[in-house]
């Protein structure tokens, strides 16, 4: 049985704004999931379905085997998640939103297992959550979707306002919950995020499924990666990076050397080609491709890739 | 059992945020004022049983602008925050919220008017230095019944509205209709079926129009208990110059205020079920 199965799932606005388009999708039990694509491409929408907050126009969607609408009831006492655009109760503390959690399952749970589990130290968690930062409103959203031991976890754009310490936890979280034999439904807009810890993803581009690959495949396909740009003390004489395995593209302007890795390894040779070729190193810029980028790459393959943005700043989605 | 941790919840908020305690303050203190009233004028008798009358005869408009106040935002404002969409994850039956929604809400309002009602009370016993108990204590029950009624139907325009904004506009429009324009309806009526306003005695239709709204219905049964308690205040015998028909009896009026508080629940309940909340 898949953890989430949808087919030709449509959700339209007014007359011809789909939001989700003819989307069929399988989410095996046990694997993580990422869920990709830009701004406003449906994955919140697919996921509102799929937690019957909002109602397809056509197709259907099953969760754990149940039906999202009709069965909602039966999906959500056995998943947990975090959705994109929830906001907390200002007068609740922390700890009080999880206790509400673990009431409203009617669950046993232990309040002070969540909050260490998620990072959330004791002094913030007796605060209310009014005042919490983005990130600790993540941490906090996050521990109460892990109420009741959950045997798929849904999460949409779980990133978004954490800080690198942060998204390590996110990770370690959603890789600790595949390990006991869970599924991981994880949602983003940044690719760098999903390929660490997701099995399979699926990019969805204007309510479509765009592609379904592991992360390598995925690569493979678009050739892309990160870019590393290297400032010298002197342009380097006789480069020759382009023939190194995993690197697909290389540029040398001034003092400012640039090469595309396809492969992470590549970047570690392009650094040794440098030095080879006579140059000092001044500074290192490492930026991971985003989904955009993939995007260009694969829908248009002749252009030149936009502006790189770095990896690690993940924006919320804006696209509600 | 969720239902009941979500009412629980809406009660405790409400004693976190101060809405229960300014609650009780207002319904204190205008009732208080209002039940003294009769002593300032000189013509009157004054007794406690006409305070009572004259601070329920109040509370008709006070208490639907106090229960619309304490629970228009209960889903709508939850909905526009965002907190409703962690709420579902945690209870997808809507059902469930709209019932917990309502009968924490209910408890607030019950609670806030019962705690206030004694307060404006004591006030009354003092200066009047007695209190009819029976009298009092089936007002009291009446005004905690149409707190409950625009519990309900502000609970419904809140299951039924996507933002603030609109929940606000239903809410002081209802506020308009049922609470304070509702009597011209029987007034006007009467000019046209009778072809003057109503003067000494009215007829049987016009009581029973009067009382289809929920402040009317409040009206008419405080009435009931009024002279029930104090023969020598006018009752619907003396209002009609006749027997009572049966349409005008107390039970029709209870269910007056039962229904004015079920429709618009189950009404925003249905909308709510088919909504899209994104």
């Amino acid at each position: 049985m898949p953890a989430i199965e949808t087919r030709n799932l449509t959700k339209r606005y007014g007359k011809d704004v789909y939001a989700v388009n003819d989307l069929s999708l399988t989410v095996e039990e046990g694997e993580v999931f990422g869920f990709l694509g830009p701004n406003g491409a449906g994955k919140s929408t697919t996921i509102d379905v799929l937690l019957d907050y909002i109602r397809p126009t056509s197709g259907s969607a099953t969760v754990l085997g149940y039906d999202a609408q009709r069965e909602a009831e039966e999906i959500h006492d056995r998943i947990g998640i975090l959705p994109d655009g929830y906001s907390l109760y200002d007068r609740l503390t922390g700890r009080e939103h999880v206790e509400f959690a673990i009431d409203m399952q009617g669950v046993e749970d232990d309040p002070d297992r969540i909050l260490d589990r998620v990072g959330l130290d004791p002094t913030a968690a007796n605060r209310p959550a009014g005042g919490y930062s983005k990130g600790m409103s993540q941490r906090l959203a996050l521990g109460m979707a892990l109420v009741g031991d959950p045997d798929l976890l849904i999460l949409d754009e779980p990133s978004s306002g954490l800080d690198p310490d942060g998204i390590r936890d996110i990770r370690e979280i959603t890789r600790q919950h595949a390990e006991d034999g869970g599924t991981v439904f994880f949602s983003s807009h940044i690719l760098s995020q999903v390929e660490a810890v997701c099995d399979r993803v699926g990019i969805l581009n204007r309510g479509r499924l765009v592609a379904e690959d592991s992360i390598e495949g995925l690569r493979e396909a678009l050739g892309t990666g990160a870019t590393i740009a290297l400032t010298v003390d002197s342009p380097p004489t006789g480069l020759t990076v382009e023939g190194l395995d995993g690197v697909s593209d290389a540029t040398v302007e001034e003092n400012l050397v640039r090469a595309t890795c396809t492969d992470p390894t590549a970047k570690i040779a392009v650094i040794d080609r440098v030095r080879d070729a006579g140059s000092a190193i001044l500074d290192i810029e490492i930026s991971e491709s985003s989904l955009e980028e993939l995007f260009a790459e694969y829908t248009h393959p002749d252009e030149p890739a936009p502006e790189v943005a770095p990896a690690t700043e993940a924006s919320p989605e804006a696209n509600r | 059992m969720s239902w009941r941790v979500i009412a629980r919840r809406e009660f405790d908020d409400s004693v976190r945020s101060r809405l229960l305690w300014g609650l009780v303050a207002v319904v204190a203190v205008m009732m208080a004022v209002t039940s003294i009233v009769p002593l300032a004028i000189p013509a009157m008798d004054a007794s406690a049983l006409m305070g009572l009358g004259a601070a329920s005869e109040f509370a008709a408009m006070l208490v639907p602008i106090v229960a619309l106040v304490a629970a228009y935002l209960a889903i709508a404002g939850e909905r526009e925050s965002g907190s409703l969409r962690l709420l579902l994850g945690l209870e997808p039956t809507r059902r469930r919220v709209v019932l917990g929604k309502f009968l924490g809400r209910g408890a607030v309002v019950a609670v806030g008017l019962a705690i206030g009602f004694v307060l404006a009370s004591a006030l009354s016993w003092v200066v009047y230095g007695g209190l009819p108990v029976g009298a009092f204590l089936a007002v009291l029950a009446l005004t905690v019944g149409l707190g409950i009624s625009f519990v309900g139907i502000a609970v419904g325009i809140s299951a039924a509205t996507p933002t603030r904004a609109r929940a606000m506009t239903l809410g002081i429009a209802s506020y308009l209709g049922l609470a304070l324009l509702w009597d011209l309806l029987p007034q006007g009526a009467h000019l046209v079926v009778e072809g003057s306003p109503p003067g000494g005695s009215v007829p049987a239709w016009f009581l029973l129009l009067e009382g289809l709204s929920p402040s009317g219905a409040y009206s008419a049964l405080v009435t009931r208990a009024l002279s029930g308690a104090d023969p020598a205040l006018p009752g619907p015998e003396a209002l009609l110059g006749g027997p009572v028909p049966v349409f005008l009896e107390w039970w029709v009026f209870v269910l007056v205020l039962v229904a004015w508080t079920v429709v618009p629940l189950l009404g925003g309940y249905w909308v709510f079920e088919r909504a899209d909340l994104n």
